[in-house]
């Protein structure tokens, strides 16, 4: 499939850190509206990718292709223990030129929609892991972006705050907004993946794409599972 | 020129004595002189190295030339200072104390803000990207504040030093204040004036140091200090 529909993407993507190749001609794509996943090893690239494509790292070479505005959750919460979550979120918003009664409309629908409102008032310190991951990803969704690009946006969340946010990345997405993020977790992964991206081992390659649009639920893993094992050499 | 030979200082009894004997006006006074110049001198320090430090991010020469006046801040002898500014401004004037302060509290600030910058967490520069934030917001809105952990405890120190140096300033040449008061009662030869105003230092140093700035420094840590 071409690139004419992408709003984010790569084309041979390659990129090294003092001699050494990390990247190793990653092509990548995401349309309107798609989620996509990217899954690899721990060390295998994916957190540069997600920078590259963010602009917050040139590419030795290849192409990236941005189509609308950009917002990146990182690995880390980065919350200014400082601010209540409430001025966290609305941080971006105030360089916007935006009025406050609209960017304290859009902070109290973003922590609706995240099921955070409770605690807006409370400072990053006070409140649970879980709770800080969906300001992180609150202030950012409170932007309005085009393209959410998220680095392991479930890491360290219990049962119920990973399915909440599930939920909320496949709302987002019918909302039409273009998400790529990054995961380790193979069943949350196909739960809610358009296409999957298999990185290898550093140098990253793309091994393998796993489309999994449109599909039922229980082929939907099925088919990421078989493809990670040809991918790995997992034993059956 | 007089001298005191060991048999001539004061016991614990005579100097706590001596000091009760100098009444609560001029202690109360003379603290409050010597502390206001101090503080003075200290609030203008922080002003200049949180301005400084806000130049630092702007461009490499504002870097290297920021990084060149702080050594020679750094490497002028505090009796140059002093004698430099009783010849500018005169013994009367509370200005040689202020400035003496300020010039020994500065480069401890600036340097704690310095390597903070150098040392600044570079996805909090990133974040500031992704937010969207104008160059210009990011010292105040996030360096700034992420900083304040390190620039507390250096505050602490600079703050002690400013103290200890401008009681220097007051007893080459000021009218009031606890230095002042020292070299007033050195000149008169009263060793127990001298050890009684000394003491005080002491006592205000140490009350400042744990009853204020320990305090003030362990909250700012605790309302700076970030969490991954």
């Amino acid at each position: 499939m071409g690139y004419n529909a992408a709003v984010i993407g790569g084309k041979c993507i390659t990129k090294s850190y003092g001699g050494r190749l990390v990247l190793d001609c990653i092509s990548i794509r995401a349309d309107r509206g798609e989620l996509v996943a990217v899954v690899g090893p721990n060390g295998s690239g994916k957190t540069t990718l997600l920078r590259i494509l963010a602009g917050l790292e040139e590419p030795d070479s290849g192409t990236v292709i941005r189509r609308g505005s950009i917002a990146m959750v990182f690995q880390e919460n980065l919350l200014l223990p400082w601010r209540s979550l409430r001025d966290n979120i609305m941080l971006g918003l105030r360089y916007s030129g935006l009025s406050k009664r609209e960017a304290l409309r859009r902070v109290e629908w973003a922590a609706r929609l995240l099921g955070i409102e409770e605690h807006l008032d409370k400072k990053p310190g006070e409140v649970s892991g879980g709770t800080a991951r969906k300001a992180a990803i609150a202030r950012m969704l409170v932007l309005n972006p085009d393209i959410l690009l998220l680095d392991e946006p479930l890491a360290g969340l219990d049962v119920s705050s990973r399915l909440s946010l599930l939920q909320t990345l496949n709302s987002l997405r019918s909302d039409g907004r273009t998400i790529i993020f990054v995961d380790h977790n193979i069943a949350d992964v196909a739960s809610v993946a358009d296409r999957v991206y298999l990185l290898t081992p550093a140098p990253a390659r793309v091994s393998a794409v796993v489309e999994l649009s449109g599909l039922p639920r229980e082929e939907r893993l099925r088919r990421l599972i078989k493809a990670l094992e040809g991918h790995y050499g997992v034993d059956k | 020129m007089h001298y005191v030979y060991p048999g001539q200082i004061p016991g614990v009894i005579s100097t706590l004595s001596f000091l009760v004997g100098e009444g609560a006006t001029r202690i109360v006074s003379s603290i409050f002189v010597t502390l206001a110049r101090t503080l003075t001198g200290f609030a203008l320090a922080l002003f200049v190295a949180v301005v400084l430090g806000y130049a630092y991010t702007l461009s490499s020469i504002a870097r290297d030339t920021i990084r060149a006046v702080n050594t020679l801040v750094q490497s002028v002898s505090v009796l140059v200072w002093i004698i430099v500014f009783l010849m500018l401004f005169g013994v009367f004037s509370p200005l040689p104390s202020i400035l003496v302060a300020a010039a020994v509290a500065l480069p401890i600030l600036l340097s704690s803000i310095v390597t903070g910058l150098e040392t600044a967490s570079q996805r909090l520069l990133e974040l500031a990207v992704m937010l969207r934030a104008p160059r210009w917001r990011i010292y105040p809105d996030f360096l700034l504040p992420s900083l304040l952990p390190s620039l507390a405890g250096a505050a602490r120190a600079a703050l002690g030093a400013a103290l200890r140096i401008s009681v220097v300033a007051e007893a080459m040449g000021a009218s009031g204040g606890i230095g002042y008061m020292i070299e007033n009662y050195y000149s008169l030869a009263e060793p127990r004036g001298v050890f009684a105003w000394g003491l005080l230092l002491v006592v205000l140093m140490v009350v400042l140091d744990q009853l204020i700035l320990a305090r003030l420094e362990g909250w700012v840590k605790e309302w700076a200090t970030m969490q991954r």
